[in-house]
């Protein structure tokens, strides 16, 4: 659990201080507390806990309600209701499609196990709402090396992205790169777009894929048939490419979308998989130029550094 | 070189046994078998394991009754259910937990690590857990919830030392969903009937019975 940041949220003060005690002397864990809804809606929005642990009845709501707002504004973060209530006295109605884990406070070492739990669901991911590479924690590590300083102002990526829109005759065309939580665009030609949620995004389950990913229609796909989000953005057909480093760890991905279903010609898919190689090879000319800017920066210091005890 | 036993082994399947924390998807048609062949999967090899059924399509006695019909030793310490059913009453004598709704995810997972962790304490060391089947879920709840069940499932077993068989009929899901699902085991069991002969094959672990192997279920 080292380094986490654990929100812990109970209206009983002796009970809450135990779990905090708990979740604290466990690692170097750093827990924030509340006692109401309130308090744990302001904790979550300026504390941006990795975990959130509730009991189920609040003041002024029930834990399930935090788990909603959780759900709206940092989706992937899990929540546990360590709570004294009975899995019958707990009110699901309209709180359907949250999901919690669920740890009563009387069995025996409760507190024990839910100092396991949470650092089981925060390594695990264990509430994301979208599939997970097996290689995940490999992806993440070798997305660090080309999410560089200045990436999103690179030219070459504005114009790659506007011309592939005019030549598939698309409405958008974008370079995307999907880290833990988010999907952030290099790019991004006929719309605004700067980050997604991981799980409303298509790219996700692209990441998954060893070749382009098409969907003709998103209404037709189980995976996206139900994603508000997608409708709001006016998505309803989509074609991605993964974007694959030279040592095979996917990083995000190049693709275009359109606001009326569409198929892509053989001929169109594979101009977009020539557009994806020009993109990651020029992110990879970059992580190589920053890496000799690094070493060549190290070298300097280090005769600065020389010269100066001499 | 240690040769590590399996823990959970399936008596009369052509499936080899199976790590602790493993957890395995049943695919194949609903009227093929794959109900049999999830409910053997989940036969207890010793009254030291408990059984847990997350059940969709069939309620809580009948699922209950079909397992015994297959050898399945019923002791209600360690044998429980969650009945997601419409139709699903609590039943304690049974230890049945109703939650009414095949779509009310948050209900089902909460019930299922409550009943979890009773029959821990009722003495079950190793649990296995069936959901029989996934396709309501499918149908009737969000598709990014059914995502976040499945990982909160897979990673309460893997995390317990569990067994989790999930069944689900290819026929009730798109390929795309299917296969994003899948993402969440660690194998898969297939099963096929063909002119009344069934067979399975097992993919995604090691030391398994390579192609489809025959097996002897009621179709």
């Amino acid at each position: 659990m080292t380094g986490l940041t654990v929100l812990c949220v109970d209206p009983d003060d002796g009970e809450r201080e135990a779990t905090v005690e708990a979740l604290a002397d466990a690692d170097d864990a750093t827990v924030l507390q509340g006692d109401t809804l309130t308090a744990a809606e302001t904790a979550v929005a300026e504390g941006a806990p990795d975990c959130v642990v509730s009991e189920y009845d609040l003041s002024d709501g029930t834990g399930l309600d935090l788990a909603a707002v959780l759900r709206e504004r940092a989706p992937d973060t899990p929540c546990i209701l360590f709570t004294n209530a009975d899995p019958d006295r707990i009110r699901t109605d309209r709180r359907e499609d949250v999901v919690v884990e669920y740890l009563p406070k009387d069995m025996p070492g409760a507190r024990e196990s839910l100092v396991r739990l949470v650092g089981n669901v925060v390594a695990r991911r264990t509430q994301v709402a979208y599939p997970l590479p097996p290689d995940e924690d490999e992806r993440l590590a070798a997305l660090q090396q080309y999410d560089l300083p200045g990436l999103d102002a690179a030219d070459t990526f504005d114009r790659l992205t506007a011309l592939t829109r005019s030549h598939l005759d698309v409405d958008v065309a974008f370079v995307g790169l999907v880290d833990a939580h988010e999907e952030r665009f290099l790019a991004c030609a006929g719309a605004d777009w700067e980050t997604l949620e991981r799980e409303d995004t298509m790219c996700t389950h692209t990441i998954l894929q060893d070749d382009v990913m098409v969907v003709e229609d998103t209404h037709e796909d189980g995976r996206f048939a139900d994603s508000d989000r997608l409708d709001e953005l006016g998505i309803r057909a989509y074609a991605g490419v993964p974007l694959e480093t030279p040592r095979g760890a996917t990083i995000g991905a190049y693709c275009v979308t359109h606001g009326e279903p569409r198929s892509f010609s053989e001929s169109e898919l594979a101009d977009l998989r020539l557009i994806a190689d020009e993109a990651m090879e020029q992110l990879e000319l970059r992580r190589r130029l920053n890496e000799r800017e690094s070493a060549a920066g190290g070298e300097r210091s280090r005769a600065t550094d020389g010269s100066e005890s001499r | 070189m240690s040769v590590q036993r399996p823990t959970y082994t399936f008596e009369g399947l052509p499936v080899a046994g199976v790590e602790s924390g493993t957890n395995l998807l049943v695919t194949g048609p609903a009227l093929g078998g794959i109900r049999e062949l999830t409910l053997r999967l989940l036969l207890r090899s010793t009254e030291r394991e408990g059984t847990l059924f997350v059940t969709a399509d069939t309620d809580g006695r009948a699922t209950l009754e079909d397992y015994e019909a297959l050898g399945g030793q019923i002791d209600f310490a360690r044998v429980g259910v969650v009945d997601c059913t419409e139709e699903g009453v609590d039943d304690e004598v049974h230890n049945v937990h109703a939650v009414g709704s095949p779509a009310d995810l948050t209900g089902i997972g909460i019930e299922f690590s409550s009943l979890y962790e009773r029959l821990h304490a009722n003495g079950a060391e190793r649990v296995r857990t069936g959901v029989y089947t996934l396709s309501p879920f499918v149908v009737y709840a969000p598709t990014k919830a059914v995502f976040r069940f499945v990982h909160t499932l897979t990673g309460r077993i893997r995390t317990a030392d569990g067994l989790g068989v999930c069944a689900i009929d290819p026929g009730t899901v798109d390929d795309q969903t299917l296969s994003s699902i899948a993402q969440a085991f660690d194998g898969q069991v297939e099963l096929r009937e063909e002119s009344g002969e069934c067979a399975v094959r097992v993919r995604g672990l090691s030391d398994q019975p390579e192609g489809w192997q025959p097996v002897d279920l009621d179709v």
